[in-house]
């Protein structure tokens, strides 16, 4: 390791002058370019496996137990032939070290050692088109054109693991409720450890358990509440990791009307007690709208023991609207509660924030009123973008299940909005990611934990998500905070919501079957449609309308006709669209995160796997700087609206994180949380703060240091 | 504090102040505060598992070395330079540098207790006790710290401990996250990092106030004073690096690291830079490394080194008009 290259030749160095301006304030990219070279040349080609043929090497791979023979042998030897040589005539080149570093790092297929290469990219894109096309040869060639033209880019789990032999699961999220008993506590911390060690993030529904210091059998004071639950899981998840690459991560949700719910802020503060202190575990708070109502009234906010909930309505906590009971659960003397002022609750969110970037935030209200599909949405995930309906499952003493219910699964993959609009056909890319995601679904069933495997075999909800808008938008010289921006966004994510519906649609045409309750959904009485066949949805201002010149755009009739089809034929997957925060796949991709604006035209990236490692943004030059300007700059405002024009079209959520300077306040954190919850929002993600180096202390001359 | 003339004992009233930057730099260290268990430090057990023995003995050696340094700042230095405090905000300042200084030292061993065995540590806070180079490093900064001696001298004495001899010790976490080693140990660095580089600038500058009031000879003296430390401390510190890197040969790596933190400190002082720009070509990775603001890390691997204690300010009902 130490002994390897003079220190100021190698490519970490040569990655690293692109956050330090050269002699004339210009930034350096062809430093960047030149340590991805040098990183082929003096580490990937060095200690790449040769074969001497395509034959070879599959065999090899098969025999040495590192492919999967069933997917090879899906197809005959000739079309493997032809979509290799497809694949690596597409000449296809990392334009980042980051991106390639990133690849070679934690994607690619190593020997067992760790120490030598057996895939190149073009190998790992192929894989995982044959593994999803399972047998069609059509389609593979479809999957494989469409993800190594970047236009679509399958998740971490399915683009880490398509193919292999010894691996991890292909999806990447999920989400268990907890019950107020032991039964259900014990088997969520069991089914944590079996999902985190596939691979997957978890995330757990708190909301139900009862109180520290409520009575357990009817005697007083005998609960501890929520926090040793967290410390549980928290170490269950340090435990768990997928053969060592891919870290556990688990989070936790909470009601905010949950009498626990200061506690469980304060797991994150910077001097809470060890014992309490919760480092790793990701935290989430669920807030009703009454919470904001009461807020600006500047009233009290009462907290409900979930125990006496649950014995008054006779179902849990989860279960029961807050904004809609609120008055009725205050007056009622039998649930026992206490209270806290709205907006005390409201700035210590805004506190823990600051110090953590937790906790994310769920709109229940918002979130419910625009769920299509029957049922009630009591929580999201570890990225806060999935959001379904679940099922509460009930225990028998040895845990076995005495009613099985469901859990959510989801499996996301994410469209390059640059490289999609500068496709062939839109509609057809579209279609091709959704069915690339209906296939994982398929192809998943996690025996380990049954209500996930039901959940998934009754929903195959897929989450197609958007990433690179920044850099789409900085190319065609539009600045993120500008009504150009959010006009394309609105008219981009209609588009995406036709294909992805049209496509399901045939999909439940092909297979003779809907998803599970399609019957009780807005989309079976047709409802789900009324804003798209009363309005267009079509670019007006000159500049949009150039965007989406030569892409065809879903018309009021087009909607129609497809609210028609569905009203008849139904919908295969029971929701389709969720935006992720796409951290490792955006680099890989040379794209921006998700719809956010980047953090940094030098962006520093610092992972446990990778170390820290700089990226240029995409597109970026030293002509075109205005275009980046950075979240920290933009500012909460322009954001939010650009993630309102997205979550008027997505039936799950995104994941949005605000950008704050370190010298902003509690104040101005609230703020920019009503305007979200204002503006339809369904999610916050993480408030990330960046502190400006004391004037005098600051590094010289670098990128991303410059204010 | 004891009023100079009259010997009453004063309430420090931060609404009258002398000099702003005492509030200035109180605010930053303040919203700075920290405490090594917000690092995820066993995240990195695994990758100190991958470093060869020689390396993580050298790890252990660099982190005890630095662990001394802390300890002399905090339980002789700041409080040495306290008493030399002009004004009450700056003598409330210096106490926050005291602690925090006990807190950096406090976190080396929490790395130690996470990341290796009690033999392994004990051996080399042995060897740091043994260590010439080291012990005279510590020689030489505490003879300025003693009682009797120069004020101005005392905080040429900590600029330097701060902003130029800790960084021998700093380069080498920043060089293993370079290299996706040990990333958690190097945010905790980071954070230790962004600490000194405030410390050593506001003592530079208290001591530049106090440049001040001197004649032009005596300003004179001190530079001369100020120029022969730091060759003499420069003069222990390569050996001192020598010995602790040769054998994995980044020696002239950490010197170019070392000739560009001794320019600093003296720009802390107000100072020319002693070593010419060609001298200080630091290994970009390194430099790099340095700044904190705008890391983008990934919430599930680590805890960042970027979010601070935040100003409360009470929202108002205009807040709430919807």
């Amino acid at each position: 390791m130490l002994d390897a290259v003079k220190p100021d030749l190698d490519y970490h160095a040569l990655n690293a002058m692109l956050n330090l301006y050269d002699a004339e304030g210009k930034i350096r990219f062809d430093a960047d370019r030149m340590a991805a070279r040098q990183y082929f040349l003096q580490h990937v080609n060095q200690n790449t496996v040769f074969f001497h043929s395509l034959d070879e090497k599959l065999d090899y791979l098969v025999d040495e137990g590192y492919y999967e023979a069933e997917v090879l042998e899906q197809y005959p030897r000739e079309f493997l032939h032809a979509i290799w040589a497809a694949a690596f005539k597409r000449k296809f080149r990392f334009p980042t070290f980051l991106g390639a570093f990133k690849y070679y790092t934690s994607y690619t297929l190593k020997t067992r050692d760790g120490q030598r290469y057996l895939e190149r990219y073009e190998d790992r894109v192929v894989m995982v088109a044959l593994t999803l096309a399972r047998g069609d040869q059509a389609l593979a060639m479809r999957f494989m054109d469409e993800i190594l033209s970047g236009r679509f880019q399958p998740a971490t789990p399915t683009f880490l693991n398509a193919g292999k032999k010894s691996r991890g699961e292909l999806i990447s999220c999920f989400l268990l409720r907890i019950e107020d008993n032991m039964e259900s506590i014990g088997r969520a911390i069991n089914s944590s450890l079996q999902l985190s060690k596939r691979g997957g993030g978890v995330a757990l529904m708190l909301t139900n358990i009862r109180e520290a210091g409520a009575p357990i059998k009817g005697i007083e004071n005998q609960s501890s509440g929520v926090i040793p639950v967290m410390k549980l899981l928290e170490d269950s998840f340090s435990y768990a990791n997928q053969l060592g690459a891919r870290q556990g991560a688990g989070a936790v949700y909470l009601n905010a009307h949950h009498p626990d719910i200061l506690r469980f802020l304060d797991t994150k503060r910077e001097n809470a007690d060890e014992k309490i202190r919760i480092k790793t575990l990701s935290l989430g708070v669920v807030i009703p709208d009454v919470t904001f109502e009461l807020a600006k009234r500047n009233e009290d906010m009462y907290l409900f023991s979930p125990h006496d909930v649950q014995k008054v309505y006779g179902v849990p906590f989860s279960e029961i609207s807050v904004s809609e009971k609120y008055h009725e659960m205050v007056e009622d003397k039998r649930i026992r509660k206490k209270k806290i002022n709205a907006r005390a609750f409201f700035q210590t969110l805004a506190e823990i924030q600051f110090e953590s970037g937790y906790p994310y935030i769920m709109f229940e209200d918002t979130v419910n009123r625009a769920n299509p599909i029957a049922g009630r949405i009591t929580m999201s995930n570890l990225c806060s973008e999935i959001l379904q309906v679940a099922e509460a499952s009930e225990f028998n003493e040895d845990l076995s299940y005495a009613k099985l219910g469901t859990d959510i699964s989801c499996n996301l993959g994410s469209l390059n909005i640059a490289q999609t609009m500068d496709g062939p056909d839109f509609g057809a890319t579209v279609e091709t990611a959704i069915r690339a995601l209906t296939a994982v679904s398929e192809m998943s069933a996690i025996d380990a934990v049954p209500s996930i495997r039901r959940g998934n075999d009754e929903a195959h909800a897929v989450g197609l998500g958007q990433m690179n808008l920044h850099g789409f938008l900085a190319r065609e010289r539009i600045h993120y905070d500008s009504p150009e921006a959010v006009e394309f966004t609105s008219v981009y994510f209609a588009a995406i919501t036709y294909h992805a519906i049209r496509t399901s649609n045939a999909l439940a045409r092909e297979k003779g079957k809907t998803f599970k309750d399609f019957d009780k959904s807005r989309y079976a009485d047709g409802s789900f449609f009324e804003k798209y066949v009363t309005r267009d949805w079509l670019p007006e201002r000159p500049e949009v309308v150039r965007l989406f010149q030569g892409i065809a755009l879903p018309t009021r009739e087009d909607w129609a006709a497809l609210r028609e089809a569905v009203m008849r034929d139904g919908l295969y997957n029971r929701n389709l669209q969720a935006v992720p925060p796409t951290g490792s796949i955006s680099y890989i991709n040379n794209s921006t995160s998700s719809i956010h604006p980047i953090v940094s035209k030098i962006e520093i990236r610092k992972e446990g796997k990778i170390g820290r490692v700089y990226y240029p943004a995409p597109f970026m030059s030293n002509e075109n700087l205005e275009y980046y300007r950075d979240a920290y700059e933009i500012g909460p405002d322009a954001i939010i609206d650009i993630y309102a024009a997205a979550t008027e079209h997505v039936d799950q959520g995104l994941s949005l994180t605000l950008f704050f300077p370190a010298g902003a306040t509690t104040r101005d954190i609230n703020r920019a949380q009503i305007k979200a919850w204002k503006s339809g929002i369904k999610t916050i993600y993480y408030v990330r703060l960046r502190q400006a180096a004391l004037e005098g202390t600051e590094v010289q001359g670098c990128v991303s240091c410059s204010l | 504090m004891r009023d100079m003339v009259t010997g009453a004992a004063r309430a420090i009233n931060w609404n009258r102040l002398e000099d702003d930057k005492d509030l200035e730099v109180w605010n930053r260290l303040t919203v700075n505060f920290w405490l090594p268990e917000k690092v995820p430090l066993s995240n990195d057990v695994q990758s100190w598992a991958t470093l060869r023995p020689a390396e993580r003995e050298l790890t252990i050696r660099v982190f005890t070395g630095l662990t001394m340094l802390d300890t002399i700042q905090s339980s002789i230095g700041a409080p040495a330079l306290m008493a030399d405090a002009i004004t009450p905000h700056e003598e409330a300042v210096l106490s926050n540098i005291a602690f925090m200084e006990a807190v950096h030292a406090r976190s080396y061993s929490s790395i130690f207790s996470t990341l290796c065995l009690t033999p392994e540590v004990d051996d080399a806070f042995r060897w740091s006790e043994e260590n010439p180079h080291l012990q005279q490093k510590a020689r030489l900064i505490l003879e300025e710290y003693q009682a009797g001696a120069d004020p101005l001298k005392r905080k040429i004495a900590s600029v330097f401990l701060e902003s130029f001899m800790f960084y021998s010790g700093f380069y080498l976490p920043m060089y293993w996250s370079s290299r996706a080693k040990l990333t958690n140990t190097a945010d905790l660095i980071r954070l230790i990092i962004r600490d000194e580089a405030v410390h050593g600038y506001y003592v530079g500058y208290k001591f530049q106030r106090g440049l001040e009031r001197l004649t032009e000879a005596e300003r004179a003296a001190l530079k001369d004073f100020a120029f022969s430390l730091i060759f003499d401390l420069y003069e222990v510190e390569s050996r001192y690096t020598e010995q602790l890197y040769d054998g994995i040969g980044l020696t002239e790596d950490v010197k170019a690291f070392l000739h560009y933190n001794a320019n600093k400190a003296l720009q802390n002082l107000g100072y020319e830079a002693l070593f010419p720009p060609a001298a200080c070509e630091v290994n970009p990775a390194i430099l790099a490394a340095l700044s904190p603001d705008s890391e983008n890390h990934d919430f599930f691997s680590g805890s960042g080194s970027s979010y601070v204690i935040g100003k409360t300010v009470a929202t108002q009902d205009e807040d709430w008009d919807f």
